[in-house]
């Protein structure tokens, strides 16, 4: 069936591009930043998403040449069989692992923030069911649940940090570069941004099945710069409303912006758990896209087109994974490690890839 | 004794005939037979069966003519092509819009099981198959389940016969097309396709009568087993086939690319595919304002939502997130609550089923109970309940509100669906609170997201999005402005409304050349 509305649309990539964006990271994200940055974390968070941009035009150059392959795909014929198996083998672990450890990450928050008596494994169990349930749908179905997912997404993180307007103090932001600058320091709270926000990856498993696939900049860089603006919006926010110092001491400043918050009405008199509904979206849109590179990834490797069986037997790895932290301090750090050495380098990747077709002659097509 | 007749050709000789057909209906009472002589001349039987048969007009229009004596001319005539008298007696003597000339055993059985009437004649080894079909039908009065304030007042009835006219009636154009089935081995059940040629989708077409071809069942007793039948997803708790009882409903969605399938002895037409957005609309939206149908659409689809999650939101604040509540109602929430043994959970969940036992029973009582039924159990049991201390007031609140918002839904299929999906949703809210209600909505979304309704996306085209198909779901755009049909069906004529009507009515009171000034 090869029918025009089975493919994947520029707005929907656009959408698949938010939604895999705003995911877990988002509530805690801005701790990190001003972790290395101090006050300059906005700044920091938008030379972070230049950098990640870069990796995203990668993407779509690579993409606009082979127009036809996967990231599995154009990895073998790029790199030839064994070399490209083994790149595409890399990814795939590299994303196993985060959607394991995301998927605990959002079970440690969900414990310290709605469910403090509820074991941990029921909020990953049910996660990972959720995704495991999705992932082996088609890709358009797949377009579908992120465009759907997205208005009830962004929607409620607007209505719960715009109020906050009310509570900003200029001189948290100030001065623009933060107290001492340190470079290191700097690009430590830009890359962290880098890092969360790095995960669009996936759109290279998307593009080929895209109605225009040449034309994928449009949809990519619009998605890309919406959920790069919400991002920028959520740092900026909660900075001047809690200051550096503040931020250092939460986990997810995000969330307490949100406890903050009081709607007119007293309809309800607090919203932070809107803002967790929105967030658990989030999540589950992050890790589908995750999980779906995972399942076409290692079906693409192998051959082997049974996408509900692969997903099936993937998600109790997911499980292992998920338990496999001590705390959430093992934890943070092993997503660091996996996002530092596994993301970053992936957004240089596409550019290696470009260079080494351009020398070979390799061009898209062949499937 | 079937088996052997399917081959069996008929002899020359009229009483082996008759034998014949009498050892297959054996003594069945309203099998019968009537000898007559051929103008006078011939020995003749007819068959029919009686109870299917309207007997006067085989009295008038067949027995009548053909026992009168002609001139002798005409018997000549008939005489010399003795080879077609058969063709003769249908050419000049009988008034008959549906006559046929057969030859084989079966279609004499098949046609007398169809309420056809049969002339044997001696020494001719073919008959006569004449339509004398009476069935007893009802009038046609306004649909129980669709009812509407504004719109037409006629409904489908059980023949399809009647029902293809009411089609007809309102489709004048030649492009309609109502294309012939049979379906189940034992009922021999009549099954109509109905769309326009020149809007529907080759392709949905095809996959329509693929589907309907590959039934194979001893029985179609109602248009819900062919519903069963063609339908994507078995497993689904949602209806992915509409059905409705109304003709206008049938030809609007007929106009806008889709397909109706009517089955002989259902008041219910199927129509194929259907999108999620058509449970919650009525015929009528089309027929009033604009802006009050919008809103009254976005009213059905809350109330859709209210059926499915207001009771579990409530467990959700309730018992996971007190601090929601504001300060003043907290009081009146815990004070209602402070005699209940129960947990909330357990609360709604009774609460909700015995909602659901009262809904049950008062659709199976007789009417006449049924009203009262309905009475007793919401004023008396809700009052009862509270103030035994089972239930607090707002839970009783609560439920009604969810109960209430499912009836607002027209399409009894899909508000059932909700209504029974609701309980997975309490129970896991009771469980997980709040994250357990996004959980159990997420299954919920993203199934409906990758249901499929003879290749349709379910949920379009709100995912994937289709701004032309927007304008006619949630909200009714004027019709002016829904130039398009359907995207999703891909019809083959795309223009609904020719784009000169956009531009709006002249003002017939305006002087040419005069100015706005």
């Amino acid at each position: 069936m090869n029918k025009p509305s089975d493919k994947v649309t520029n707005l929907q990539l656009a959408f698949i591009i938010i939604s895999t964006m705003l995911g877990v990271s988002m509530l805690g994200l801005t701790h990190f930043t001003v972790r290395g940055a101090g006050n300059a974390a906005p700044f920091a968070s938008l030379v972070g998403i230049f950098i990640a941009f870069i990796g995203l035009m990668g993407y779509v150059l690579i993409g606009r040449r082979f127009t036809k392959d996967t990231l599995v795909g154009y990895n073998e014929s790029i790199l030839g069989k064994p070399i490209g198996r083994l790149c595409s083998f890399l990814i795939v672990i590299v994303f196993l692992a985060l959607t394991g450890l995301e998927t605990r990450q959002f079970a440690e928050a969900v414990q310290g923030s709605i469910l403090p008596n509820t074991p941990m494994h029921i909020s990953i169990i049910a996660m990972i069911l959720l995704f495991a349930t999705t992932s082996f749908q088609r890709v358009d179905t797949f377009a579908s649940i992120h465009f759907f997912y997205v208005p009830l997404i962004l929607i409620p993180i607007i209505i719960v940090v715009a109020p906050a307007f009310r509570d900003i103090e200029i001189y948290h932001m100030t001065p623009i570069l933060g107290n001492d600058p340190t470079w290191g320091g700097f690009m430590n709270g830009a890359l962290a941004v880098t890092q969360a926000i790095g995960n669009f990856v996936v759109i290279a498993m998307v593009i080929p099945f895209m109605k225009y696939p040449k034309k994928s900049w449009k949809g990519a860089v619009g998605g890309f710069w919406i959920a790069g603006f919400i991002v920028i919006f959520m740092t900026t926010m909660t900075v001047a409303v809690f200051g550096e110092n503040e931020i250092k001491k939460m986990y997810w400043p995000l969330l307490n912006l949100g406890r903050m918050i009081t709607i007119p009405g007293e309809v309800l008199s607090r919203i932070d758990a809107v803002l967790l509904v929105s967030w658990v979206y989030g999540v589950f849109t992050t890790l589908l896209s995750y999980y779906f590179l995972v399942v076409r990834g290692v079906c693409g490797i192998f051959r082997f087109h049974h996408y509900r069986v692969v997903s099936l037997i993937t998600a109790p790895i997911i499980y292992g994974i998920a338990i496999f932290p001590r705390d959430i301090y093992t934890l943070y750090d092993y997503i660091r490690m996996f996002s530092s050495y596994g993301v970053v380098p992936l957004l240089v990747y596409p550019f290696f890839l470009l260079c080494i077709s351009i020398i070979r002659k390799k061009k898209g097509g062949s499937v | 004794m079937l088996d052997t007749s399917q081959e069996t050709r008929l002899t020359t000789s009229l009483d082996e005939n008759v034998q014949t057909v009498k050892k297959v209906f054996k003594n069945d009472a309203d099998f019968s037979t009537r000898s007559f002589h051929l103008f006078n001349n011939i020995p003749a039987t007819s068959l029919f069966i009686s109870s299917l048969v309207d007997k006067e007009k085989i009295n008038r229009d067949i027995i009548q003519p053909l026992q009168e004596k002609r001139s002798s001319n005409n018997e000549e005539s008939a005489n010399s092509t003795k080879k077609d008298l058969l063709q003769s007696l249908l050419n000049d003597y009988l008034y008959f819009a549906d006559g046929e000339k057969k030859q084989d055993l079966s279609s004499l059985l098949d046609g007398l099981l169809h309420g056809k009437t049969v002339i044997l004649l001696d020494g001719e080894s073919q008959y006569l198959l004449l339509d004398t079909l009476k069935t007893e039908k009802r009038s046609i009065e306004q649909p129980e389940t669709e009812r509407v304030v504004r719109g037409p007042r006629d409904g489908f009835i059980e023949q399809m016969e009647s029902n293809i006219s009411l089609l007809r009636y309102r489709l004048p154009v030649p492009e309609f097309r109502v294309e012939p089935f049979e379906v189940g081995e034992k009922t021999k059940t009549k099954v109509s396709v109905c769309y326009l040629d020149n809007v529907v989708s080759d392709a949905l077409l095809e996959e329509v009568i693929k589907r309907i071809q590959d039934i194979s069942i001893d029985r179609i007793l109602d248009a819900g087993y062919i519903e069963q039948f063609i339908q994507d997803n078995p497993r689904s708790p949602f209806p992915q086939v509409q059905n409705t009882e109304r003709p206008d409903k049938a030809v609007g969605n007929i106009l806008e690319g889709r397909v109706i399938i009517l089955v002989d002895g259902s008041p219910f037409a199927l129509i194929v595919p259907a999108v999620f957005n058509q449970f919650y609309q009525t015929s009528e939206d089309y027929a009033g304002r604009t802006i009050i149908m919008s809103i009254i659409r976005v009213i059905r689809f809350l109330s859709l939502i209210f059926s499915l999650t207001f009771s579990s939101l409530y467990i959700t604040i309730v018992s996971f997130h007190p601090e929601m509540i504001p300060a003043q109602f907290v009081v009146a929430a815990s004070s209602g609550r402070a005699g209940v043994p129960f947990p909330v959970v357990v609360e709604v969940l009774l609460m909700e089923v015995a909602m659901e036992i009262l809904r049950e029973a008062t659709i199976r009582m007789p009417q006449q109970v049924g009203g009262a039924l309905s009475i007793v159990g919401v004023l008396v049991i809700g009052e009862a309940a509270v103030s035994a201390g089972f239930v607090s007031p707002i839970t009783v609140v609560i439920i009604a509100l969810s109960t209430i918002g499912s009836f607002a839904t027209p399409s009894y299929n899909a508000a059932i669906a909700f209504r029974l999906l609701k309980f997975p949703l309490i129970i896991l809210s009771g469980f997980i609170g709040l994250l357990g209600l996004a959980v159990g909505l997420m299954f919920i979304i993203n199934h409906m997201i990758s249901l499929r309704s003879f290749g349709v996306p379910y949920l379009s085209p709100v995912s994937p999005w289709n701004k032309q198909g927007f304008k006619d779901s949630l909200i009714r755009a004027p019709l002016r402005w829904l130039t398009e049909r359907p995207a999703e069906l891909q019809p083959k004529d795309k223009v609904r409304v020719e784009s000169g009507v956009e531009s709006g009515p002249t003002n017939p009171f305006k002087r040419k050349g005069e100015n706005d000034e």
